[in-house]
C-alpha cells in the first residue's frame, strides 16, 4: 500500500542556519540587490507604455503571493487554496471599503490579518492531516470558498463580480507601482528572515522527518499553523493590493485553477530555493507577455515552459545557471581532451 | 411523477459517469501514485472529438462514439508512456506536467471550439412512455451504456487476468513486478481504459446535456471528491461515493439555491476529510 | 527513581504487544532491554515518548506522570531517543541535523528568533560551539559539512545519537545503536555510550548485539511483550526462560 501520509511534496531544504559566505560573497550579495532595487525603481522611466507598468504590477502582486505560499510549503504541507486565500483578502478589503467605506489603507492590512487568522483557524483541523490528504483537503476548502463568495451574493457580487472597490490612487499607476514595488520588496524581506531564521529551520525539519523534529522537542502543530498564517496574511495582503488596484474583482481570479498557476509558478521557479518563486512568477508572467500577439494561441508558449522545464530542469529554473555552467565547463573539458590527444 | 422520473434518470445518469470518471481515474491512481489532474480534460476534449467526428466528418453517433473510445485508448497509452511513467513517485512533477496537459487540451479547445456551447445530437430518439412516465429514449441509452460499461469494469478487473494484475500492482508495485507482472504494460493498459472511459463519458455528456469549454475543471473537482472520499486504494467504495455524490448533486440543487448547495456540498466534504482523512473505505493509513 | 513503568498495554487489534510492564530505572543507570525480534521493545519506546498511546498502565518520569503526553512535550521534559530505522534530517548537513536538534535548550523567543537579537545570536553562538563538541563524541567533525544522507550507515547513526544529545535529555533511549556496524564502529560507538553516562546521562538501550551485556548495569528481558526476566547480565544469561525465548533450548554464549 502507498504511504501517502509521508509521500510529502519533497524538496531539498537546506537549513542555511549556518551562512558560511567568504567576505567577497558577503558583500557581493547586497551590492547585487541593491542595484536590482534601483533598477526597478528607475525603470519606469524607460518604459514605453502604461501597460508594461500595468504587468509589471501584477508580477509584483503575484510575487507577494507565492513567495507566500513557499513560506508554507517548507513545512512540507502543500496547500491547494492559496489563490482562495488571495480572494478571501481580496474580497474583504474590497467589501470593507464599499460597504463600510473604510479607507483602503486601513482595510488592507486589516484584511490581511483576517486572512491570516482564517487560515490558522483552519490550520487546527488540517495540522494533523499529512501530504496528500492535507492537499485534497484544502483543495476542497479553496472550492468551498469560492462557492460561499457566489452564495452571499448581495455583498459580494456573486457571479457577476464584485464593483465598486476605492481604489488606491486615482489617475495614474506609477504611484501603485511604487506602492507595491515597495509592499514586494518589504515581504520578501520579512519572509526571508522567516525562513532562514531558527524558525524556518524548524519548519524544513518537520518536512523532512515528523518523527525525529518532534523527538528534539518541535511542536509540529503549532509550526505547522503558524507557518500557514504567516503565508495566509501576505497572500491576504496581495489579495487586498490587487483589489484595490483592480477595482474589480471577479472569482475567476481565485478558483482552482488560479491556485494551480500559483503552485506552477513556485514549483517551475524551483522549490529548493527561497528565489524559485520569484523568478517562477517573473519568467512565466513576462514571457507570454512578450508572446501577446498570438491571442489565443498564447497558451501554448506557457506550456512549451513548462514543459521543458519539466523534462530538462530537475531542480527549477533556479537550476539554469548551474546547467549553463556545467554545460561549459563539459564543453571546454571535452576541447581540452581534444587538444591533448 | 414527472418530476420524479426526471431526477431519478438523472440520479442514475449522472452517478454513472461520475463513477466511470472516477474508477478511470482511479486506476492510475492507486497503481503508480499518479494524480492525473489532466482527466477532467480528457473527458471534455472526449467530447469534443465525438463532435467533431459526428458533425465534422458526418459520422454515424455509434461509429463516432467508438472512434473516440480508440483515439482516447492509444492518446492514454501515449500519456502514460511519456507524460507519468517518468515522474512516478515525484509528485511535484506529476502536478506540472497535468497541469502542461491541461492548458494544452484546454487551449486547443478554446481554439478550435471557443466559447460557444455544443450539442451532440441524441444516439436514439424518442421518447419512451408508459402510463403518466414519460422518460426520453436517449437517457435510458445513456445510462444503459453506462450500466454497461461499468459492468464490464467490474468484470474486467476481478474476472481477468488482467484485471488481477492490475489489482497486484495497486497492493504492492514492486512484488508484483518481482512476480513477473509487466507493470509498464498493464500500467499502459490502466492509462488507455480510463481515457476511453473518459472520452466515452465525455461524449454521452454532450449528448445528454451540452459541451462547454469548463466542463473539464468542473468534472475533474467531482472526480477528486469521489475518489478521495471514497478512500485511497478502495475500487468498490466510489460505487458508493459516486452514487451518493451523484445524488446529492441531481436532488439538492432542487431544494437550496444552486451556490448554497454547493457550499454546504464542499464543506461536508472537508468535514468528513478532517474526520476520516482515508476516506469512508479506505485502509487504515 | 527517574523512570517509572507500572502495568503497560498496548494492543493491535487483536494483537498484544505489550503486556503489563513494569521498569524501575534509576538515575545514573544504563539498562539495557532485550528480547527476540517483535518482543515489543521498539512498542516500548514509542510508548514511553508519547508517540503511542498506552492503553492501560502510566508512565512517571521524575515524579511526574507523562502517560499520553505528546513526543515533543515529552522531550521538553528531558527524554531522548534514537530510532530503529534511524530518519535524519536528509537535506541538513551532519552539523545542521545537530544544531537544528537544539531547538530546546537554550530556548529563544520567537521574537528574539525573527528579529536577531543579541540574545538570539548568542544563544546560536552556544549552540554553535555545543554541536561542534557532541560532533566530536560521536567521532563525525571531520565531515559537518557532508550532506547526512550521503552518509555510510555506521555514521548515520552516530549522527542519530548526536542528535538525540543536542536534547541535553535526563534520559537517553537508544533503539538498536549497534544495528548494522562493523566491529571497529561497535567499539566507537560503545566508548561514546559510555562517556555519555560519565556525563550525569541516564541511558536504556535496545539491542540484539550482546556485547551491551558487557557495559550494561542491569538487563530486562521481554518476549511476547511481557517481562520475562531482569537482573545482573550475567544472572539473566543464565535465566532458563531467557535461553528458551532465544533458542529454544540451547546454552547462550
Amino acid at each position: 500500500m502507498r504511504d501517502w501520509e509521508n509521500m510529502n511534496s519533497h524538496q531539498p531544504a537546506t537549513s542555511a542556519l549556518l551562512e558560511f559566505d567568504s567576505p567577497t560573497r558577503k558583500y557581493a550579495k547586497p551590492a547585487i540587490y541593491a542595484a536590482l532595487i534601483a533598477l526597478f525603481a528607475l525603470l519606469p522611466a524607460v518604459l514605453s507604455s502604461v501597460y508594461m507598468l500595468h504587468i509589471l504590477i501584477l508580477i509584483f502582486i503575484y510575487v507577494i503571493a507565492t513567495v507566500s505560499l513557499r513560506a508554507i510549503t517548507i513545512s512540507g504541507q502543500f496547500p491547494l487554496a492559496h489563490a482562495a486565500f488571495m480572494g478571501i483578502g481580496a474580497y474583504l478589503s474590497g467589501m470593507a471599503s464599499k460597504w463600510l467605506g473604510w479607507s483602503p489603507w486601513l482595510t488592507m492590512p486589516c484584511a490581511a490579518l483576517v486572512t491570516s487568522g482564517i487560515g490558522m483557524l483552519l490550520g487546527f483541523p488540517f495540522a494533523r492531516l499529512r501530504a496528500l490528504y492535507y492537499a485534497m483537503g484544502t483543495l476542497f476548502f479553496g472550492i468551498g470558498v469560492l462557492q460561499i463568495i457566489y452564495a452571499l451574493g448581495r455583498l459580494t457580487g456573486g457571479y457577476s463580480g464584485l464593483v465598486g472597490i476605492k481604489p488606491l490612487f486615482f489617475g495614474s499607476k506609477l504611484p501603485y507601482y511604487y506602492l507595491f514595488l515597495g509592499l514586494t520588496i518589504g515581504s520578501i524581506i520579512a519572509l526571508y528572515r522567516f525562513e532562514f531564521s531558527r524558525i524556518g529551520t524548524n519548519l524544513k525539519a518537520i518536512s523532512q522527518s515528523h518523527l525525529v523534529a518532534a523527538s528534539v522537542g518541535i511542536n509540529e502543530a503549532w509550526y505547522r499553523i503558524l507557518s500557514v498564517g504567516v503565508g495566509c496574511f501576505f497572500v491576504g495582503l496581495a489579495g487586498a493590493g490587487y483589489a484595490h488596484y483592480n477595482v474589480v474583482l471577479s472569482t475567476s481570479s481565485f478558483n482552482f485553477m488560479a491556485t494551480l498557476w500559483l503552485v506552477m509558478y513556485v514549483l517551475i521557479g524551483g522549490i529548493g530555493h527561497f528565489a524559485g518563486p520569484i523568478i517562477g512568477t517573473f519568467i512565466l508572467i513576462l514571457i507570454p507577455e512578450y508572446f501577446r500577439d498570438l491571442k489565443m494561441y498564447s497558451p501554448f508558449i506557457s506550456a512549451a515552459i513548462l514543459g521543458i522545464v519539466v523534462y530538462l530542469m530537475p531542480e527549477g529554473l533556479v537550476g539554469l545557471p548551474k546547467i549553463i555552467r556545467s554545460w561549459f565547463t563539459q564543453h571546454l573539458k571535452d576541447k581540452r581532451a581534444v587538444h591533448a590527444s | 411523477m414527472e418530476q420524479v422520473a426526471a431526477t431519478i434518470t438523472n440520479v442514475l445518469i449522472l452517478s454513472s459517469i461520475y463513477i466511470l470518471l472516477a474508477l478511470g481515474f482511479a486506476f492510475l491512481f492507486n497503481m503508480l501514485g499518479i494524480l492525473n489532474l489532466a482527466h477532467g480534460s480528457i473527458y471534455m476534449v472526449g467530447g469534443y472529438i465525438g463532435l467533431a467526428l459526428i458533425r465534422g466528418l458526418g459520422f454515424n453517433p455509434w461509429v463516432a462514439l467508438l472512434l473516440t473510445t480508440l483515439i482516447f485508448g492509444a492518446f492514454g497509452v501515449f500519456l502514460e508512456k511519456f507524460c507519468f511513467r517518468p515522474f512516478v513517485g515525484d509528485f511535484n512533477r506529476t502536478v506540472m506536467i497535468c497541469v502542461v496537459i491541461i492548458i494544452i487540451l484546454q487551449t486547443a479547445v478554446n481554439i478550435i471550439a471557443g466559447t460557444q456551447v455544443y450539442s451532440l445530437p441524441p444516439f436514439v430518439e424518442g421518447v419512451f412512455r408508459m402510463g403518466p412516465v414519460s422518460v426520453s429514449y436517449e437517457r435510458i441509452v445513456t445510462f444503459s451504456i453506462g450500466a454497461v460499461l461499468l459492468g464490464v469494469i467490474i468484470w474486467f478487473v476481478n474476472m481477468t487476468k488482467w484485471g488481477h494484475q492490475m489489482q497486484a500492482i495497486s497492493q504492492d508495485i514492486e512484488a508484483a513486478a518481482l512476480q513477473g507482472i509487466n507493470v509498464n504494460r498493464i500500467s499502459a493498459l490502466a492509462c488507455a481504459m480510463g481515457s476511453g472511459l473518459a472520452a466515452i463519458a465525455g461524449c454521452l455528456i454532450g449528448a445528454y446535456l451540452n459541451l462547454g469549454p469548463f466542463m473539464g475543471d468542473f468534472m475533474l473537482v467531482k472526480i477528486l471528491i469521489v475518489v478521495i472520499l471514497a478512500g485511497v486504494g478502495s475500487i468498490s467504495g466510489i460505487f458508493f461515493t459516486g452514487f451518493a455524490l451523484g445524488a446529492l448533486d441531481a436532488v439538492l440543487p432542487m431544494l437550496l439555491k444552486g451556490a448554497v448547495s454547493e457550499a454546504i456540498a464542499f464543506l461536508t466534504v472537508v468535514f468528513i476529510l478532517l474526520i476520516r482523512p482515508q476516506g469512508l473505505f479506505g485502509h487504515e493509513a | 527513581m527517574l523512570l517509572e513503568i507500572d502495568g503497560l498495554t498496548r494492543n493491535f487489534g487483536g494483537l498484544v504487544a505489550v503486556h503489563r510492564f513494569d521498569m524501575r530505572i534509576d538515575e545514573g543507570e544504563i539498562v539495557g532491554l532485550i528480547g527476540p525480534n517483535g518482543a515489543g521493545k521498539t512498542t516500548i519506546f514509542n510508548l514511553i515518548t508519547g508517540v503511542l498511546r498506552a492503553n492501560k498502565g502510566n508512565i512517571k518520569f521524575a515524579g511526574k506522570d507523562i502517560t499520553g503526553r505528546k513526543p515533543h512535550e515529552i522531550a521538553k521534559l528531558g527524554i531522548a531517543r534514537t530510532f530503529q530505522l534511524n530518519p535524519l534530517f536528509g537535506d541538513f548537513t551532519v552539523l545542521e541535523n545537530v544544531s537544528a536538534s537544539f531547538h530546546l535548550r537554550p530556548r529563544s523567543s520567537l521574537m528574539d528568533i525573527y528579529f536577531n537579537t543579541a540574545t538570539y545570536r548568542r544563544n546560536e553562538a552556544s549552540i554553535m560551539k555545543q554541536s561542534l563538541d557532541i560532533l566530536k563524541l560521536v567521532g563525525l567533525d571531520t565531515m559537518k559539512d557532508e550532506l547526512s544522507k550521503n552518509l555510510a550507515h555506521g555514521h548515520q547513526k552516530m549522527l542519530g545519537i548526536g542528535r538525540a544529545l543536542a536534547v541535553q535529555p535526563k534520559l537517553l533511549l537508544l533503539d538498536e545503536p549497534l544495528g548494522g556496524m562493523n566491529p571497529d564502529e561497535i567499539d566507537f560507538t560503545i566508548t561514546a555510550i559510555k562517556k555519555t553516562q560519565q556525563q550525569g546521562v541516564t541511558i536504556l538501550l535496545v539491542e540484539h548485539n550482546m556485547r551491551i551485556m558487557d557495559f550494561c548495569e542491569r538487563v530486562i528481558v521481554i518476549n511476547f511483550g511481557e517481562k520475562i526476566a531482569e537482573g545482573l547480565p550475567d544472572e539473566v544469561r543464565e535465566n532458563k526462560e531467557v535461553i528458551r525465548a532465544y533458542l529454544g533450548g540451547e546454552k547462550v554464549a
